[in-house]
């Protein structure tokens, strides 16, 4: 709250300048690198590596069976330069990024009107409360008979997976919004217009952003086994063919590449949302 | 100038009827604040304080009665609810925007009604805010204050629109002892530097008559004004005031009236839960 420096002041700007030091502010970051956590997460992880890759020969039952890292890593060093990898992880995207941002573009208006108006709600919220539970996985049939394309298809999938959550992390957001805000800003002067742009949408914005977090979570758990089922293109329906001509450690080396796609993924949303929610960046 | 925001309850009632259960909140509820007059009204738990303070906002409706200030009508049964920047409330829990700045929470009313350019508006935020002893922190979010700069802020708010009065609703509950006296005494240099009509709940009575020109005890539900005892108190006051004969003397007619209600609203509270 104060400006005042306390106690020895020559002292006080001495600590300051040293702080500036690239050498100290090196130091800190790399101190900060080398926390306990880091250190425990090395040691869990090649503990891990080391039995998998010395398990086989001990004869666990069923193990013998899955390929070792050393194999795993020869597959990934061949599958890395091959074309089909590369445009399966495209394709993969491509359809993530359509179905996930076509969920958004519908979720959203939809669950903030239907917070904003009783009747809308009444009207579709039991169709929702219906559809809701069905797993994504259930409609890829009826999927592949309704679109004209496998493409719509798998894209559907995907968009059904990320579009239930973020409608209802909308709907739960905006109505539970404290009506103090609305008040204050009734009082202040605010149009209807105002109250919508100013207080609602801000006020949702961490729950969308939740929505979004989980629902591409759930996206590419779809498309892997929209892939699988209605593809012939992507990391999943690479991973499945890979399975059918016996190539386990390419299964492993697919495996693992979805898991840093959806890793990635999932951060360019927290990044995102970050920037869209700057008020909440300090906790 | 001439003095505005001469508020005036005339027989205000309200009853609540949630599912079929009669609850009157306030009844036949009378009281005239003068234009620049600091009025505090006090009372137990529940007995329609806050209900009162909504109905001048223009946040909910009377089913009796009428409020007005300066001759125009407020709230009465069926009239179309306005809140408006002529009265601007501070709210118990605090209602800055979280998603805003500390200065666009400050600027936005004037902004909005155009009555301010924004370097104005700007200007003018930071002027009130160091007044009450806050500087460099235009653009920190709320969440990065503490209790006691948020309700600073949030008072701040209330007056760059201003407004005829102000309404305050047990705004400082939450703070600790310490922070609460700070703030109070902020709240009567600003009240002294310009003085406004003040519309003031709590259940504080130390508080009440340290602020108040006039404390009106309200009786337990259904709510109306049991007494009202004028603080004649001169100003300006500080903490000092608060061990002063007078203030003693007030504080104990004050204790007598209160402790009556509250004892009312425990007993009919036992009652409910029976």
């Amino acid at each position: 709250m104060s400006n005042h420096v306390t106690g020895n002041d020559a002292a006080y700007k001495l600590r300051i300048a040293r702080q500036l030091t690239v050498s100290y502010r090196v130091g800190r970051w790399f101190r900060g690198l080398w926390s306990l956590n880091l250190l425990l997460g090395v040691i869990s992880l090649s503990t891990v590596t080391f039995l998998w890759e010395f398990a086989a020969p001990l004869g666990i039952p069923g193990l013998k069976n899955v390929p070792a890292p050393t194999t795993v890593i020869a597959a990934a060093t061949d599958l890395l330069v091959a074309p089909q990898y590369w445009t399966g992880w495209g394709l993969s995207f491509q359809r993530i990024v359509t179905g996930f941002i076509v969920a958004q573009m519908i979720g959203i208006p939809l669950g903030l009107i239907m917070a904003m108006h009783r009747f809308s709600f009444g009207t579709i919220f039991p169709i929702i409360e219906i559809l809701r539970p069905i797993p994504p996985v259930a409609w890829i049939p009826i999927s592949i008979v309704f679109w004209p394309a496998r493409e719509q298809s798998v894209i559907f999938i995907v968009f059904l997976g990320a579009f239930w959550i973020v409608l209802l992390n909308t709907i739960g957001g905006a109505s539970q919004i404290d009506r103090k805000y609305k008040r204050a800003a009734l009082s202040l002067g605010s149009t209807p217009r105002d109250l919508f742009w100013k207080i609602i949408l801000p006020a949702t914005m961490p729950s969308i952003i939740t929505g979004m977090a989980v629902g591409m979570g759930i996206s590419w758990e779809m498309v892997v086994a929209a892939e699988m089922i209605a593809g012939n293109t992507g990391l999943g329906y690479l991973l499945w063919q890979s399975f059918e001509i016996g190539a386990i450690a390419q299964v492993i080396v697919c495996m693992i590449s979805i898991g840093i796609a959806g890793y990635f993924s999932s951060a360019l949303i927290r990044t995102l949302g970050g920037f869209a929610t700057p008020w909440r960046r300090l906790h | 100038m001439a003095e505005t925001g001469q508020l005036s309850i005339r027989n205000a009632g309200k009853i609540y009827d949630p599912d079929g259960i009669h609850v009157v909140a306030l009844q036949r509820v009378s009281l005239e604040v003068k234009a620049n007059e600091f009025c505090v009204v006090v009372g137990p738990s529940g007995c329609g304080k806050t209900t009162l303070l909504n109905a001048i906002a223009g946040f909910d409706q009377l089913t009796d009665g009428q409020i007005s200030m300066d001759g125009a009508l407020l709230a009465s049964p069926g009239k179309k609810l306005l809140p408006g920047p002529d009265r601007m409330v501070v709210f118990q829990q605090g209602a800055l925007f979280p998603w805003k700045t500390v200065m666009w929470n400050v600027t936005c009313g004037p902004l909005k009604q155009e009555r301010m350019a924004p370097a104005e508006a700007a200007e003018k935020g930071r002027e009130l805010l160091a007044r009450v002893g806050l500087h460099d922190i235009e653009d920190s979010y709320p969440e990065g204050l503490s209790g006691g700069q948020k309700r600073r802020v949030e008072i701040i708010r209330a007056l760059m629109n201003d407004p005829k009065i102000l309404l305050f609703d047990e705004p400082f509950r939450a703070l600790d002892a310490l922070t609460k006296s700070v703030v109070q005494e902020h709240l009567l240099e600003l009240f002294d530097f310009a003085p406004k009509t003040v519309f003031f709940i709590t259940h504080d009575l130390e508080e009440a008559i340290f602020l108040a020109d006039r404390v009106a005890v309200m009786t337990t539900r259904p709510g109306t004004i049991k007494k009202v005892i004028a603080v004649d108190i001169p100003r300006p006051r500080d903490y000092r005031v608060l061990t002063s004969g007078r203030f003693l003397e007030i504080k104990a007619e004050l204790g007598e009236a209160i402790h009556e209600e509250a004892k009312k609203a425990f007993e009919a509270g036992e009652r409910e839960l029976a």
